[in-house]
């Protein structure tokens, strides 16, 4: 018997799983509308950041318009959407634990305890 | 970064044949190994090699210490004793020794013949086994490192430390990062990915399973040591005022990120011994280990949580009574999953037929010595309790009695255990008895009495102490004990040297083994497995030697050490050991001169270069589809690409990297001391053109994904192009931006907005920069035809990683430029 | 306003602290403590055990507290794991045990057990948390504690006077210290009176406490802050009432004027011409703001950071030596004659 007999079997499965899921679902129209998006959402952004009206609600408005880029591009451009689950689970794993991290940080230097919290200022 | 290369298999591959001994010998073959057990080999002696170095550190610090007002070295040779003792125990011992057991074991454990990326892994050692040696070439200086192993800021900004002390470690520790980082990558993979067929998660030796959390965990929290090490780097080199109060920064912020980063690290150092010690126990019990569903899910439950709980290490800053309570009660939470695995431990005992060899000696040990650390830890999750015992020695004992009584009593059951299996030669039982009384009972004395100094107000880190404080006794106890410790060391290095000469030979399968590295021959042949098993059931190999009513636990046992025809090795390569060489050059020339640091730079550059492309072919290969061999060495039984999980392992491990970069800027918005301010300088219509290009160009890199998948090469370079030119754009761009910002009067040093924003920004670039480089090469080997259609899966990968550095602008953008 | 002694508060406190005491804290932690309390093992100036603050007495209860859970868990463990060990020994090389793989029943009583025990432990930590953390009385003495490498300086904002080393307190009154870092990171760390609090530049943080009882408490730095480090320490002097009224009007005065004439008339031009005026306050004769303020350093105990008691040797060996004796010290070697330095030695001593 020579080296692995399971090997072959499993790489033709692997290479059809992996060929059928770039293809499945996303083509070239899908990436110029997703392209169209992105676009649109960015004009959208920077109109935002340029009507006063809006600024007090501006950064709730504007966090939530470039989450919508990001997910776009991670889920059409970066095929998370059609792809094995473990790279969407590597990925959105520690982003999460990232995202966590950054609004702990925030709290933390945000939040003055009733011991106080050094800030600004000279020593 | 990743193995880059196409399917010529002739360039890739010796041939093993029956023989089991038919390697490469000589120093050359070990300089260019890129065998998973070879370099287990390495990494175990080099950390074997580093422990006695930092060992005998910590034998000076307690002969210091023996008597009141000590007189056998000064002060700033105590804290240069001390800093490196931790530095190195971590960084240059402990880890690298789990390092050496991961790399030995878990291919073997897994039923696969070497790791996802062999020349990676052996990248890694020498990037380690290097960077080990630069941080102690300072004491050949005469400048070691002499802030403490957690470096607290402002102590180690250039006032306050003048010579290159600091900048040692934080370069030294930029290069073990590093190291760390790849090699996790590597473990990652190859657990997820290599797997023998019937290997289910749950089926894994609890060993894999810790090592699998350990390199997540690896993974994601050196990240942030790394960004918070390269703020200091450019507040020590250039001036800014990271963590540098009269700037506006915070010492606060270094010791947020370093205990973000440290407190996963305190379980990267344990969970491997408690793998190991998960493998002993049932061994020489005879009895599966207790429970072991619930011991995967406590150490996944460990990992996770250990990110939450990183500021009580900082009790004494007064973060105040909400994140003081709220660190508190995360901090306790993991003493649950914690106790449900002692009293599992207890439980695999119970019942069974124990055989005291050495190996299970340390191993019960380890259970009895780390409930104490663990009990003490409980204390310090209290705040009001962490008050007193913070930076005494108490704390001093606790950490020991984890890190000591953990895992250096289990890493020696892993070395008792395994010793066999890697030389084919046991360890003499009797020396070994010595040795682990001599240390149980040096520990022990050493460590216990420093509970009761701390409790006596004596604080760590201490070069000497008066008399009459009560300190006097319970000191000298402590030396005794690390002298018996510094003789049991040398009772184990007796053994083995004995025992590797004329030791009993081990045979195959010395303790009627439960995991599948005992099926094969001490040691294993170069290939591991001459069939790949198929496993049927947890603890496979232990039901086919005792099958139960279930019936065995290998489909075809005989098959795993058949007489094998011709198996495909990866080859041996140079550029692991030169890259790492040019990386040193690059760090150590930060130390010298800017020439060095330029010419290291592009050494660098061009190792890396000629690292991914070794393995495309030179020519064009005009007839490869699949490239003539059977399999596609870069595809796991999952059907996965390794490379690719690899790539998307590296964008997690990245999230965590910008995500600090990102965070540091928003923690600092609005605290610098003088102008120019963002929202006077930051030109929005400007940067909102650079964004426009950068979303194009990632449409132009999928278009390009799209046409190589669809076998169009010359569509598929046509976008690439696209893309990288793009790029180029953007870079452009940014370039403009930069320079008009100098123009403005905004230098990186001016303040703490022009720090954050250069660095993180400018590590943008960076990335952008890479990328032009990469899809310009892969652009270049497709118009040679060196590449091929049938390598559409390199340009899929260049493909996620530019689009993760699109989504990072997308971050960046927002947070940065429109809200101000 | 220097606070007379508020009697009634004292005394509240004073109950309030014997009702917090414990009851039992677990035969074993009882048994070994007493063991080694009894034979003196565990005395020690600095030790954490017998608190003499209404801080450290909350710590210390939650300490005892947990500590009889520990011991608790610890011989339960223990005993369980040398039952076994004796036990089960191998008896026949060949046998086979019974091969348990788990018991859902069992591992759930070890996961709910300990999460029990824990909320027995969180519920008096959140407690303790809030309740050292409140915000002062308004009637609480405040005492800017400022670290430096490698002193304390201690500064009585409300009664205009700064002192180093020393830290003088009332009994029995609310204390506010608010403390900061001058370079690195410090902390402070007086273990009889309760627990540390770093001093971090750039920031002010506090601990607010009550002493107990009159006597001097040895306090240390215990943040690692470069080389000398071990030799920043400092007393912690609690005065009865009366006595701390006493000592605070003096500490206003200006620095006594010595007799012309005398040693210390001499010492004080060796002062006023040598380098000490470049870095030390003598209020009336010096501004220096780098180094300790001696406006009455005669009246103090210890010096050079608490590392020698204050006698007319150690203050001329550190006067010349002052690196030598302390490493990375800021204060140079001074080039005086032994006349000069008897007489500085005789003005600083007669500033009491």
């Amino acid at each position: 018997m020579v080296g692995q007999p399971s090997r072959d079997h499993d790489y033709r499965a692997g290479a059809s799983a992996r060929h059928g899921a770039a293809h499945a679902g996303a083509g070239a129209r899908t990436y110029l509308v997703v392209a169209a998006f992105l676009l649109a959402i960015t004009v959208m952004e920077v109109w935002v950041f340029y009507v006063p009206a809006l600024a007090r609600i501006l950064v709730p408005i504007l966090l939530i318009l470039s989450s919508l880029k990001f997910a776009l591009v991670a889920m059409f451009y970066m095929h998370l959407k059609f792809d094995h689950a473990w790279f969407a689970y590597v990925f959105i794993g520690p982003l999460i634990i990232a995202i966590g991290l950054a609004v702990a940080l925030l709290w933390l230097f945000g939040h003055v305890g009733t011991t106080g919290v050094p800030h600004a200022g000279a020593g | 970064m990743i193995e880059a290369g196409g399917a010529d298999a002739r360039a890739m591959s010796i041939v093993a044949h029956a023989a089991p001994h038919a390697e490469a010998r000589g120093l050359a073959s070990w300089l260019t190994t890129v065998d998973h057990k070879r370099i287990g080999i390495l990494y175990g002696t080099s950390a074997l090699v580093f422990f006695l170095v930092a060992g005998v550190e910590a034998l000076l610090i307690r002969l210091q210490l023996a008597r009141p007002d000590g007189q056998l070295v000064g002060a700033q040779r105590f804290n240069e004793l001390f800093t490196m003792h931790g530095t190195s125990m971590v960084f240059l011992a402990v880890m690298p020794l789990s390092a050496a057991f991961f790399n030995y074991l878990v291919p073997l454990m897994i039923g696969a013949r070497d790791v996802a990326f062999p020349r990676l892994n052996a990248f890694s050692y020498w990037v380690f086994l290097l960077g080990g040696l630069f941080l102690n070439a300072s004491w050949l200086v005469g400048t070691p490192p002499d802030a403490g192993w957690f470096g607290y800021a402002p102590l180690t900004s250039k006032p306050f430390s003048v010579g290159p002390h600091s900048d040692f470690w934080l370069l030294g520790l930029l290069l073990l990062g590093t190291s760390s980082i790849l090699a996790s990558l590597n473990f990652l993979v190859t657990i997820l990915n290599l797997r023998a067929p019937g290997m289910t998660f749950l089926r894994l030796p609890l060993f894999v399973w810790t090592t699998l959390v350990t390199n997540v965990l690896i993974l994601l929290a050196f990240p942030p040591i790394t960004v918070a090490l390269v703020f200091l780097m450019f507040d020590r080199f250039f001036g800014t005022p990271f963590y540098i109060p009269a700037g506006g920064g915070s010492p606060l912020l270094w010791q947020h990120l370093f205990w973000i980063f440290g407190h996963p690290e305190v379980y990267i150092l344990i969970l491997p011994a408690m793998g190991i010690v998960s493998e002993v126990l049932p061994a020489f019990a005879r009895k599966p280990l207790f429970g072991y569903p619930s011991m995967v899910y406590a150490t996944a439950l460990i990992g996770f949580l250990g990110f939450g709980v990183w500021a009580h290490h900082m009790f004494a800053v007064g973060m105040g009574p909400i994140a003081d309570s709220a660190f508190a009660l995360t901090t306790m939470l993991i003493a649950i999953p914690t106790g449900i695995k002692i009293f599992n431990w207890l439980c695999t005992l119970w019942g069974g037929s124990l055989r005291f060899r050495t190996a299970f000696c340390f191993a019960v040990a380890f259970v009895a010595m780390f409930t104490i650390g663990g009990l003490s830890g409980i204390m310090h999750a209290s705040p009001p309790v962490d008050l007193q015992q913070t930076d005494s020695y108490f704390v001093v004992a606790h950490f020991h009695y984890v890190l000591f009584g953990g895992m250096i009593l289990g890493l020696f059951a892993g070395i008792y255990y395994w010793f066999p299996k890697v030389t084919g030669r046991l360890l003499d039982e009797r020396l070994g008895l010595c040795h682990f009384w001599l240390m149980l009972v040096g520990f022990n004395l050493t460590f216990f009495p420093m509970h009761f100094l701390g409790l006596m107000g004596m604080p760590r880190r201490i070069y000497t102490y008066p008399a009459g404080l009560g300190w006097d006794f319970w000191n000298l106890v402590c030396t005794v004990g690390a002298v018996l410790q510094g003789i049991s060391v040398l009772v184990f290095l007796a053994n083995v040297l004995r025992s590797l000469r004329a030791g009993a030979p081990a045979g195959p399968d010395p303790w009627d083994g439960r995991t599948l590295e005992w099926a094969l021959p001490s040691p294993p042949p170069v290939y591991n497995f001459a069939a790949l098993p198929t496993v049927l059931r947890r603890d496979a190999l232990w039901l086919t030697k005792h099958p139960d009513a279930r019936g065995p636990g290998l489909a075809d046992p005989g098959a795993l050490v058949a007489p094998v025809g011709a198996i495909h090795m990866p080859a041996p390569s140079h550029w692991p050991l030169l890259t790492a060489l040019a990386m040193v050059v690059l760090v150590a020339g930060a130390l010298l001169h800017l020439g060095v640091v330029i010419v290291g730079g592009l050494l660098t550059a061009l190792a890396v270069l000629a690292f991914a492309t070794e393995l495309v072919p030179a020519r064009a290969d005009p007839g490869g589809h699949g490239g003539g061999v059977h399999e596609d060495p870069h595809v796991g039984a999952t059907g996965l690409d390794h490379r690719k999980l690899g790539v998307w392992a590296f964008i997690g491990s990245e999230c965590l990297f910008f995500g600090t970069l990102i965070s540091t800027y928003m923690v600092y918005r609005g605290r610098s001391l003088q102008g120019p301010y963002p929202q006077e300088i930051l030109n929005v219509p400007l940067i909102t053109m650079s964004t426009f290009v950068l979303l194009m160009s990632s449409l132009t890199m999928v278009l390009g994904v799209a046409a190589i998948q669809a076998r169009d090469v010359r569509v598929a370079r046509r976008w690439l192009l696209a893309t990288a030119a793009l790029g180029g754009v953007f870079l452009a761009g940014q370039v403009y931006e930069f320079s008009h910002f100098v123009h403005e009067g905004l230098g990186l040093t001016t303040n703490l907005f022009a720090a954050t924003f250069y660095v993180m920004v400018g590590f943008h670039g960076a990335h952008v920069t890479v990328g032009v480089v990469w899809l310009s090469v892969l652009w270049y080997l497709l118009a040679r035809g060196r590449l091929g259609a049938r390598d559409e899966a390199l340009v899929d990968m260049a493909g996620l990683y530019w689009h993760f550095v699109d989504v990072v602008w997308i971050a960046i953008f927002t947070l940065v430029y429109l809200i101000q | 306003m220097i606070g007379l002694p508020d009697r009634i508060h004292m005394e509240s406190e004073l109950t309030l602290r014997r009702a917090r005491r414990p009851r039992v804290p677990g035969l074993w932690a009882v048994a070994i403590g007493l063991a080694l309390a009894g034979c003196g093992w565990l005395d020690s100036p600095a030790t954490t055990l017998t608190p003499r603050s209404d801080f450290g007495w909350i710590s210390h209860r939650i300490f005892l507290q947990i500590l009889r859970w520990d011991t608790g868990i610890f011989v339960v463990v223990q005993i369980l794991l040398l039952i076994a060990i004796f036990r089960f020994r191998e008896r026949d090389p060949k046998a086979i045990p019974p091969q348990v793989r788990g018991s859902v029943k069992l591992e759930l009583v070890w996961t709910v057990i300990p999460a029990v025990i824990l909320t027995f432990i969180a519920f008096p930590t959140v407690g303790a948390i809030f309740r050292t953390q409140a915000a002062p009385p308004k009637d609480a003495l405040r005492v800017r504690v400022i670290g430096h490498q490698w002193w304390w300086e201690f500064q009585y904002p409300d009664l205009g006077f700064a002192t180093a080393t020393d830290l003088h307190l009332p009994a029995g009154r609310p204390v506010s210290l608010e403390i900061a870092g001058a370079d690195v990171i410090h902390s402070f760390w007086v273990p009889q009176l309760g627990g540390k609090r770093d001093a971090i530049p750039g920031g002010i943080t506090r601990i607010v406490l009550t002493p107990d009882a009159p006597g001097e408490y040895y306090g240390q730095c215990a943040e690692f802050c470069g080389a000398s480090h071990a030799n920043m320490r400092h007393l912690a002097v609690v005065d009865a009432p009366e006595a701390f009224a006493a000592w605070a009007a003096s500490q206003k005065e200006p620095a006594p004027t010595p007799p012309d004439g005398s040693p210390a008339a001499a010492g004080r031009d060796v002062f006023r011409t040598a380098a000490c005026v470049g870095c030390h306050t003598i209020r009336g004769v010096s501004t220096g703001g780098i180094g300790p303020d001696l406006t009455h350093f005669g009246s103090r105990k210890t010096i050079a950071g608490g590392i020698f008691p204050n006698t007319p040797e150690n203050l001329a060996r550190w006067v010349r030596h002052a690196p030598g004796l302390k490493p990375g010290s800021l204060m140079p070697e001074q080039r005086l004659s032994d006349p000069e330095v008897a007489a500085l030695v005789a003005y600083l001593g007669s500033l009491r």
